[in-house]
């Protein structure tokens, strides 16, 4: 009768009895992203990921640690876009849902909420999809990143482009007022300047704003290089106004929501051309020991189970759950979770170096990238044939860049 | 050379206040006859741009040329609702304009809700011939660009605006749509079905809205997230306009657009939204019933 009034009361809590988390033979996965709100789009293609990961490993009979398999089991959290609701999110899994380990937000607005209440309670967070130099500067102990920020990644694109010939002698940046965009157009115009391309202009706008009358200003001024940090709807629109004035300019360069399948779908051939930054494409030549042996291996699961190309984003994610899985092994902490296990399986990310279908993941342990994942390179991509194919650097490049970029009105 | 950039920034605000002045329309009338704050109006914006979407998708026509069929499919989904609503604003409830903002909250989120899971996550975008189209014109060391489909939603935007002026004050159905939002009491006593003439005007603000979404989606991207924005500029417009005074929405969409696009090219743009509701409050302050003072 006690138990029946204790899992009674648990239930209305929603926590889980003591005797039941000790017993517990699979590992309790906080998931924090926005499945709803402004940033949907980004967040269900970051849960995509995790899902994924998720459903491979447990199909290969969960994490291995010591031998014995531990099967994972997802707790999801609605961020709502909002950075508030991110936060009581993570308050809820750390102490309702009793997480072992949380897969992280998207957006580095919703992370830099987060990481405080995680922190606070001292669980590790992995987050696959939040890129703003502003996370890695807080040095939070328990938060780490696959994807590596945008200053690291941002900077490639632009050095790409003022390789180029004739090369671009001026630039306009501009970036939608979020943690991420802002920080990309940072990492834009600052490439930009120590590569000789003058920045004409440089405005952060506000979040969803029609940019039709800065684009006609801009329009005027001729730059070769329009540079634009947002997220996925902005880029569609950005697109869309550049070709309602008929202006193309050399290069248009953007960042994340280039390499998202929804860009391709919703531009069509006005798509084609446009630059971005990525870390990770479906051909990227890459080998990994857990779950996935390769890119393509990952990129032909994605498409099996969800019907649509797998972008670096929803990549991330998924090899954000594979770190956890190695550091879990190696650490040898098995479910459920103390506080001493939580630091173990953190100090074993922080030491972590592998390589997976993702690329490299190493996690910095010092400096300005504090545990952000400084073991991808980045790449330049362009849109050719309706899909990201990586131009630069050479060492990686597909196809060689068209430049300068077809006008709108001539392209089929 | 910030001299020559002011007919186009000026024509840029005139064609961003063509947009507003059709997302907040409908909302006007509803409220006007009404008084329903419809927060729902941005979800049936959503609805009818994916149903120009996916019309689009399956006939191969342009989305301009199903304006029609959107209209007709939504103003008869408006005429259904209504009784629903009515219900829920009447009878024995207190306070119906407190009752009506809570079902249309209500209908709004179910709508984003079922939006979500049945148009998926991802953004679109309607294709139009219009859309690839612009005009250069130079005079006199000035020049603009007009871009077409922006062009075509100002016109709609007008044409929209003048039919239902003209129906309000030249028919039959007008008259007895400006009776009932003076005095609906008054109004049944004079023969006039309350009811049956409040389902063809939500009807009409749901079939308008729809439409709009279309333009919309021709002009920007959609998506099943896009409501909300649409919600909250309408309701800054008729805030603006004055609840319920229909006359003025074109007169506030227009201010609005163009404080927006003066200050994008002439202010700091990073404080674009913070100018449009620094005015907005100036001009409540001092007129607390929108800028004609004609508002409830």
């Amino acid at each position: 009768m006690r138990r029946v009034v204790a899992f009674t009361l648990c239930a209305v809590l929603g926590t889980s009895p003591a005797w039941a988390q000790a017993d517990r033979n699979y590992f309790k996965v906080g998931v924090i992203t926005s499945l709803s709100g402004d940033l949907a789009t980004g967040g269900n293609v970051t849960k995509r990921g995790y899902d994924l990961w998720a459903k491979a490993v447990n199909e290969a009979g969960g994490i291995e640690v010591n031998g014995k398999r531990y099967p994972v089991k997802l707790y999801y959290a609605d961020a709502q876009s909002e950075p508030s609701q991110g936060a009581s999110g993570a308050e809820r899994l750390a102490t309702q849902q009793e997480v072992d380990f949380v897969l992280g937000p998207y957006s580095s607005g919703v992370t830099l909420a987060v990481a405080p209440v995680l922190e606070k309670y001292k669980i590790p967070m992995i987050t696959g999809s939040a890129e703003s130099p502003l996370i890695w500067r807080q040095k939070f102990a328990y938060t780490f990143g696959t994807i590596p920020p945008v200053n690291y990644t941002g900077s490639q694109p632009v050095g790409a482009l003022a390789g180029l010939a004739p090369k671009p002698r001026t630039a306009i940046v501009l970036g939608s007022n979020d943690a991420f965009s802002k920080a990309t157009a940072e990492a834009f115009k600052t490439a930009a300047e120590a590569h000789g391309i003058k920045v004409l202009k440089f405005n952060i706008v506000p979040s969803g704003q029609d940019l039709i009358p800065l684009l006609s200003a801009a329009k005027v001024l001729r730059p070769d290089v329009i540079a634009f940090g947002g997220h996925d709807e902005e880029l569609i629109n950005l697109v869309k106004a550049l070709r309602q004035i008929n202006y193309t300019p050399k290069a248009l360069l953007m960042h994340y929501g280039v390499t998202e399948p929804a860009f391709v779908e919703a531009l069509g051939k006005d798509a084609e051309e446009v630059f971005g930054a990525s870390v990770w494409t479906p051909t990227l030549p890459t080998r990994g020991d857990l779950l996935w042996a390769d890119a393509r291996a990952y990129a032909e699961a994605a498409q099996k189970e969800y019907g649509v190309p797998a972008d670096y984003t929803q990549a991330g994610c998924s090899a954000a759950g594979i770190a956890f899985q190695a550091a879990a092994a190696r650490a040898g902490v098995t479910p459920p979770l103390d506080e001493g296990e939580k630091r173990a399986l953190r100090d074993a990310l922080e030491a972590l170096d592998i390589e997976t279908f993702y690329g490299r993941i190493d996690f910095a342990d010092r400096g300005e990238f504090y545990h952000a994942n400084t073991g991808l390179e980045a790449l330049t991509v362009q849109i050719q044939g309706r899909r990201p194919v990586i131009t630069a650097p050479a060492e990686f490049a597909e196809a060689p860049a068209r430049y300068p970029t077809t006008p709108w009105n001539d392209r089929r | 050379m910030l001299w020559q950039l002011l007919p186009q920034a000026v024509l840029d605000g005139l064609l961003i206040g063509g947009v507003y002045i059709t997302v907040a329309l409908g909302f006007s009338l509803a409220f006007g006859v009404k008084h329903i704050i419809d927060f729902a109006v941005g979800e049936w914006i959503m609805l009818g741009a994916f149903l120009g979407y996916y019309l689009q998708g399956w006939t191969g026509l342009d989305p301009l040329l199903l304006l029609p069929v959107v209209f007709a499919v939504f103003t008869a989904v408006g005429y259904a609702i209504q009784p629903v609503i009515h219900r829920a604003v009447s009878g024995r409830r207190g306070n119906p304009v407190l009752m009506g903002l809570v079902f249309t909250f209500g209908l709004m989120l179910a709508i984003r809700g079922a939006g979500l899971t049945v148009f998926g996550f991802f953004s679109h975008s309607i294709p139009s011939v219009m859309s690839a189209r612009s005009w250069f014109l130079e005079a006199g060391g000035l020049f603009v660009t007009v871009p077409a489909i922006r062009l075509v939603g100002f016109v709609y935007a007008i044409g929209i605006t003048a039919v239902l002026h003209w129906v309000l004050r030249h028919t039959d159905f007008g008259l007895a749509v400006r009776a009932l939002a003076q005095n609906r009491d008054a109004a049944g006593l004079m023969g006039i079905n309350a009811r049956r003439i409040s389902s063809w005007v939500y009807g009409i603000h749901v079939g308008v809205s729809a439409m709009t979404g279309v333009v919309i989606g021709s002009i920007f991207s959609i998506s099943a997230q896009m409501g909300g924005d649409y919600t909250i500029l309408a309701f800054f417009v008729v805030v603006l306009a004055g609840m319920g005074y229909l006359a003025g929405v074109p007169w506030a969409a227009f201010l609005l657009g163009l404080v927006q696009s003066l200050f994008l090219v002439y202010g700091n743009p990073s404080y674009t939204l913070l100018a449009v509701f620094a005015i907005l409050y100036l001009i409540l302050l001092v007129s607390p019933r929108g800028l004609f003072a004609k508002g409830v």
